[in-house]
C-alpha cells in the first residue's frame, strides 16, 4: 500500500524508532499516512504503543523474517 | 483531554544514569506527554560545554548574570570546582566498570555497535521534541555556571518552590 511519507529505521534499536515516528507524525496532517520499517526486536511493541496513546490508526502490518513495516494513519 | 505531565529530576553525573533519563524523557516526549527536566548538582555535567583544562571562565556578565547568581559571594572556589568538573556529555564516567575513562569508551562503542542513541543525540532530540530544561538556581549560584556554558538554549534558572509546583501536577516524577 502508498503511504505519504516513509521511515526507514532498519538497525536503530529503541527509542530511535519511537522518536523517529513522532517527530514525522507531528509534522503531518490529519488523515495523512506513513509508513515506517524496522527490525528492533521490541519494535512492533513500541510502535503500537505509539499509537494508543496518540489515538492513531494501523492501517496495515507487514512481516519479512524479522522486519516489521507498519502503516500509521495520522488520526489524534 | 488533559495534557499529562512527567518530571524527571537528574541529580546524577555518570554517564549510564544521564543515558537512561534521557531516553525516558524522549520516550515519554514521543507519545506527547509534557516532559519537564530538571537538573541539580553533577547533573548538569551533561549539558555543560567543555572547556580545555586550564581555560578559566569567560569573562562574567553582569547585567546577564546577576539574574540568577550572587556574584558578590564568588570566590575563588567557583573557578576551582569549574576547572575540576568539567562535563561535557562525551566525557561522562561510568558508576561501575570506568575503568579510569576506559569504560566510558568502550561503552560508547557498544553503543555505536548495537544502534542505540548516544547521550549527545538524545539530549538535541529532547530539546527537538519540546521537552523543557529546568536548572536549579542555588547550583548554579555555588558553582559558578552560567547559562551560556550549556549546550541546550532556552533552559529556565528556577527554585525548588517550581519544582514543587512542577512536581506536584505531573503524574510521575522520577528522581536519577
Amino acid at each position: 500500500m502508498h503511504a505519504d511519507k516513509e521511515i526507514n529505521v532498519l538497525g536503530k534499536a529503541c527509542p530511535m524508532p519511537l522518536i523517529a515516528l513522532a517527530k514525522e507524525v507531528r509534522a503531518m496532517q490529519q488523515g495523512q499516512t506513513v509508513r515506517i520499517t524496522g527490525n528492533d526486536p521490541i519494535f512492533e511493541e513500541s510502535i503500537v504503543e505509539f499509537c494508543r496513546e496518540g489515538c492513531h490508526e494501523i492501517v496495515e502490518t507487514t512481516r519479512e523474517g524479522k522486519t516489521v513495516s507498519i502503516v500509521i494513519k495520522k488520526t489524534g | 483531554m488533559e495534557t499529562k505531565k512527567v518530571t524527571i529530576l537528574l541529580e546524577s553525573g555518570d554517564l549510564d544514569k544521564a543515558l537512561c533519563a534521557f531516553i525516558f524523557a524522549n520516550g515519554y516526549a514521543s507519545l506527547g506527554i509534557d516532559v519537564t527536566m530538571w537538573f541539580m548538582l553533577w547533573g548538569y555535567n551533561c549539558l555543560k560545554k567543555r572547556r580545555r583544562l586550564f581555560s578559566f571562565r569567560r569573562a562574567i556578565d553582569p547585567a546577564k548574570e546577576s539574574a540568577y547568581r550572587v556574584l558578590e559571594t564568588d570566590n575563588m572556589l567557583q573557578p576551582l570546582i569549574e576547572m575540576l568538573n568539567r562535563g561535557g556529555a562525551q566525557h561522562l564516567p561510568l558508576s561501575r566498570l570506568n575503568l579510569m575513562g576506559l569504560g566510558p569508551a568502550l561503552f560508547n562503542v557498544m553503543l555505536k555497535k548495537k544502534g542505540i542513541m548516544g547521550l549527545q543525540e538524545l539530549i538535541r532530540s529532547a530539546d527537538e521534541l519540546g521537552v523543557k530544561f529546568k536548572m536549579c538556581q542555588i547550583c548554579f549560584d555555588a558553582m559558578g555556571i552560567s547559562v551560556d556554558d550549556l549546550i541546550v538554549p532556552n533552559v529556565e534558572v528556577k527554585g525548588v518552590a517550581e519544582y514543587a509546583r512542577d512536581t506536584m501536577e505531573a503524574h510521575i516524577n522520577l528522581f536519577i
